[in-house]
């Protein structure tokens, strides 16, 4: 009986909570199709009184949407499939290996993460410039190849396996890139896909960088794009909501994908135990 | 033969892609752009027979920020009577345009021509080619060209002036019993008429007469000093002059409307522009960019202009600061022959009156080009007709660095929200300003104002 | 944790070790540790490298950063807003993670998707939203409560509002991250304390809080470092206002380097920062005891 009420209580402040965290986000969708006059109207509506799909056709306008889409998807793929390799090599090596200046390196990586980004970006960028990668892929995807974030992550997650698969593994005479590979990376599952989704969230969103070390329109990226309603005078708030819930969509879809990689890896878990 | 055909494909292929890409409906609207023959424009002529680049085809960029369309436009003019010359328009998002086009000026990616705003002054002027136009022939054409005048050149010029003026509301206007007659000369008259349009609920505001929130810095503090014949620099130029006696009247006066004749209040309505597109507030005074948001944004306020009141309703040393919008920099890393064509190309920009009555027009500022003051397009814009009587009394200090305005916000929020009082307020910004300002080249430009020997000191 | 080591080093783990150590180092330096020395030597100039100027001032950056008032008021904001944001951050995460988690609740990927969607929405869009919500005639905050507060402009809630929004924006972040490290807890422990009979608080509190620790220490640490960053809130909901009253050494930071162009300074005042986030991640792992 206490089980079922807790049971109700429960769902309810999750459904309460989850309302509030909806909310704004619902609010931003619906105002992505009014006009400006009607989000900062004082008569305020939830949803559009006037219903306008303007702000999205003019997107269109503008840039050539689905180019910026497709590089902007490129892009965010390539460098998230490289961090998820790297942070789960280097994340094992940090947490499973014993060797002198281990934790040397690993607070090195750290301490990268903690200067920020206003005052290194125009050096990377003369960097870039020297190495004659302007107006190419290859600036966005190569500075982006370890991620601090994701050697963290992937270190705190792989030292809460088990030594003794690793062991058992080593005694059958596996080496270690084999240990890596067949072992250590299908187990580290759920950290892989935490770090997909937050990466490639931050690599999709990432803006600044892009705008400036790309030139060539035709390789510009959707967050860029989305960046040329923010006018000298005032915010087109409808152009922002509208390009803001496009851009998030495949976000999303990301996180629901890895989500039900998540389910099923602890499925496939399940059943083997 | 075969040079001819290839050319006929690329045409029919040009053709083609006009047609079909380039988007939604902006192709089909495109009309047969006229062709001049005869030299045009008034000191500054523009000859379209001179062939650019010695006929050969040559490609240029123009990075620009804002509206596609109006730099097309001029595009497309220009390369008319140029087929031999592309010029490809990029358009930057605004904030960010300013990290990306010095970096870019510096190297070899940047663009030969690039649309210029003077607060950013410092950081580009390193990278600019002087004008090729004579100073003598500027300075017939438009005004304001001395203070752009720097060690003998000039790198880029005003096409145009914003500045301040009063927007007020007809219908709150109407429904408090006011008629033309009532327009305010004065600050005094200002207040008695917003005491009118002010509507109460008991203590609670329902309409405020005028509205300042979040620009008090822009549009008081940083003008009606020259109003009281102060500048906004001490002599050398180089001094702040805001924590002085008449910024802390100034402050006072904006101090009383709220507290002393309530006529609004610093929690009422977030932003005094959009207050007044709300309906919610009865005057505002906005720089000329306002009058194309109303038109756009809030289109259906009904709304009238006057010229910013004096304190004493004579003429005053000056009514206000303006702030120039900039003709196109000139990349002086950019190869010389792509220079020569954008050269060309802002000589053909200041010739070409349509063009800077549309550029004008597009900003809402007043032409500097003299023979385009009293243009009837330009009159048509009221925002504008009411400043062609004293267009001469408004003065500009110079590209300020962005620690002026912002360092006077803050002063305000301290005095409004905070509880500062004034004099402490203004000290921390004339505090901030000087030490912000100690890198920087920045020098007033106020002692080339035409009335600069009135001022009274 | 289990054993200490494996005493042998077989000749492969030698090998992948030397490879990924050497091209992480590489890496780091380049990418990172290049630009932070040129920051660096930059902190010790009159910096703008968007007008080309470079003009040598000794340690005058860092004087002007350690007797400035405002730098100083900004910390304590800074502290403020990061030890707030953080504790809700964390408390939050792990709550509904846990409550999500549990077999009470049912549509599992319902909740997670519904928590992660201000996650995914970038700040400026949802910035702007909040401010909207906060405003004092027409936001919804003050039309469901009834209130007439200026909640951005009135010093007293400023800060405030821009934490509650961090926190709404920010602690899905968290669940998800808590729901990674549930999902691979070892299931025998679990199932070891419910046949010794214990409670679901004490399950909790002695089986899988502690076996959470690396997760929480992973959510702990990246937001110290993200949150001692943060700056985008502050740039669109009240530019540092009213007056200087919510001010963040990150939002000056930004200030100085691309609104007033003194890079100089804006990496002087970076390093300081640095010092103070490494010494408190430092902390962070010395309370925890995780690392030896």
């Amino acid at each position: 009986m206490t089980r079922k009420i807790s049971k109700i209580a429960l769902n309810l402040i999750l459904l309460l909570l989850g309302v509030v965290t909806v909310y704004p986000f619902v609010w931003m969708l619906a105002s992505s199709f009014k006009k400006n006059s009607e989000i900062m109207a004082l008569e305020q509506h939830l949803l559009p009184q006037i219903f306008t799909a303007e702000n999205y056709i003019n997107m269109n306008e503008r840039f050539n949407f689905m180019r910026f889409f497709a590089n902007s998807l490129f892009v965010t793929i390539a460098i998230t499939v490289i961090v998820i390799y790297t942070s789960t090599i280097c994340g094992f090596v940090l947490s499973k290996y014993r060797f002198k200046g281990r934790n040397l390196i690993f607070g090195f990586v750290l301490s990268t993460m903690m200067i920020p980004w206003c005052v290194t970006i125009i050096p990377k960028y003369s960097m870039i410039q020297a190495f004659d990668w302007m107006d190419s892929y290859k600036a966005l995807i190569i500075p982006a190849m370890f991620s601090g974030f994701g050697i963290f992550m992937m270190k705190q997650h792989i030292a809460s396996l088990p030594d003794e698969i690793l062991e058992a593994a080593r005694i059958d005479g596996a080496n270690e890139f084999y240990i890596f590979h067949r072992i250590v990376f299908p187990m580290s599952k759920n950290g892989i896909s935490s770090i997909a989704i937050f990466q490639f969230l931050w690599a999709w969103e990432d803006y600044l960088w892009p705008y400036l070390v790309i030139n060539t329109q035709e390789k510009q990226l959707l967050s860029v794009g989305l960046k040329m309603f923010n006018g000298q005078y005032s915010t087109d708030y409808g152009a922002l909501f509208a390009a803001t819930a496009i851009s998030i969509i495949p976000v999303l879809l990301i996180y629901l994908f890895f989500q039900k990689q998540f389910i099923a890896g602890i499925a496939a878990s399940a059943v083997k135990g | 033969m075969k040079k001819k055909f290839m050319a006929l494909l690329m045409a029919s292929a040009m053709a083609v892609g006009l047609l079909s890409g380039c988007g939604g409906g902006s192709s089909e609207e495109k009309e047969q752009v006229e062709v001049p023959t005869e030299p045009f424009g008034d000191t500054i002529k523009y000859d379209p027979a001179a062939e650019i680049n010695n006929g050969e085809d040559i490609t240029i960029e123009l990075w620009e920020w804002g509206s596609d369309d109006l730099f097309q436009e001029i595009i497309d003019g220009y390369t008319a009577m140029h087929p031999n010359v592309t010029i490809k328009l990029v358009n930057n998002p605004w904030e960010d345009y300013w990290t990306k086009l010095p970096l870019a000026l510096d190297g070899e990616e940047g663009p030969a021509l690039f649309n210029v705003h003077n607060s950013y002054h410092e950081n580009l002027i390193n990278y600019m080619a002087p004008l090729e136009i004579p100073i003598e022939d500027l300075e017939a054409d438009f005004t304001g060209v001395n203070a752009h005048v720097i060690d003998g050149e000039v790198y880029y010029i005003d096409y145009g002036m914003m500045t301040g003026a009063v927007y007020y509301n007809k219908d709150m206007w109407e429904a408090a019993g006011l008629t033309e007659e009532d327009i305010p000369k004065t600050w005094d008259e200002l207040i008695e008429v917003a005491k009118k349009l002010t509507i109460k609920d008991g203590d609670t505001l329902i309409q405020a007469g005028l509205n300042f929130n979040d620009d008090f810095h822009q549009n008081y503090l940083l003008g009606l000093n020259y109003q009281l014949g102060e500048n906004l620099f001490q002599d050398d130029g180089r001094t702040p002059n805001v924590n002085s006696e008449t910024m802390v009247q100034i402050m006072q006066m904006l101090v009383d409307m709220y507290r002393v004749d309530g006529i609004g209040s610093e929690n009422f309505g977030e932003k005094a522009p959009d207050s007044f597109g709300q309906g919610q507030s009865a005057m505002v005074i906005q720089w000329g960019h306002y009058y194309n948001t109303l038109n756009t944004t809030w289109s259906n306020i009904d709304f009238g202009v006057f010229e910013i009141p004096t304190f004493d309703g004579e003429v005053p040393y000056a009514y206000n600061r303006y702030n120039g919008e900039s003709t196109f920099g000139i990349n002086k890393n950019a190869p010389a022959d792509q220079q020569a064509v954008a050269q060309d190309f802002v000589k053909y920009f200041l010739a070409n009156d349509d063009a800077q009555i549309a550029f004008n027009l597009a900003m809402s500022t007043f032409p500097a080009k003299k023979s385009l003051a009293d243009s009837e397009e330009v009159m048509a814009n009221p925002s504008l007709a009411i400043l062609a009587d004293h267009i001469d009394r408004y003065i500009w200090p110079g590209p300020m660095p962005a620690t002026v305005e912002n360092s006077l916000k803050k002063a305000g929020q301290d005095v409004f929200y905070n509880g500062v009082d004034i004099q402490t307020a203004l000290d921390e910004a004339q505090e901030s300003i000087v030490r912000d300002m100690r890198n920087s080249s920045f020098e007033s430009v106020e002692n080339l104002y035409t009335y600069a020997s009135e001022r009274t000191q | 944790m289990f054993k200490k080591s494996h005493p042998l080093q077989s000749k492969s783990e030698i090998i992948l070790r030397n490879i990924v150590v050497v091209a992480m180092v590489i890496f780091f330096t380049v990418f990172l540790i290049v630009p932070i020395a040129i920051a660096f030597a930059g902190s010790f100039h009159d910096w703008n490298p968007l007008s080309g100027t470079y003009n040598f001032l000794g340690v005058q950056n860092y004087i002007d950063v350690f007797t400035s008032g405002l730098f100083w008021n900004s910390m304590l904001n800074t502290l403020i807003f990061s030890v707030v944001v953080i504790i809700f951050r964390v408390g939050l995460g792990l709550a509904i993670a846990y409550a999500i988690y549990s077999t009470l609740v049912k549509h599992k990927s319902f909740f997670r998707a519904v928590y992660y969607m201000p996650v995914v929405t970038p700040m400026v869009a949802v910035a702007f939203v909040w401010k909207f919500m906060y405003n004092p005639q027409i936001g919804t905050i003050n039309q469901i409560f009834g209130l007439d507060v200026n909640w951005l402009m009135n010093p007293k809630t400023a800060l405030a509002a821009v934490m509650i929004m961090t926190i709404w924006k920010d602690f899905g972040y968290a669940v998800v991250m808590y729901m990674a490290g549930l999902y691979s807890l070892p299931a025998d422990a679990l199932e070891a304390a419910k046949v010794d009979g214990a409670n679901a608080w004490q399950t909790f509190k002695y089986i899988t809080f502690p076996l959470l620790k690396p997760m929480t220490m992973f959510v702990t640490i990246t937001s110290i470092i993200s949150y001692i960053q943060a700056y985008v809130q502050i740039l669109i909901m009240t530019e540092g206002g009213p007056g200087t009253a919510t001010y963040l050494s990150s939002y000056i930071i930004y200030d100085e380097a691309f609104v007033k162009y003194n890079f100089g300074y804006a990496s002087a005042l970076s390093f300081v920062l640095f010092v103070i986030t490494a010494f408190f991640t430092w902390l962070s792992f010395r309370v925890s005891g995780s690392e030896e």
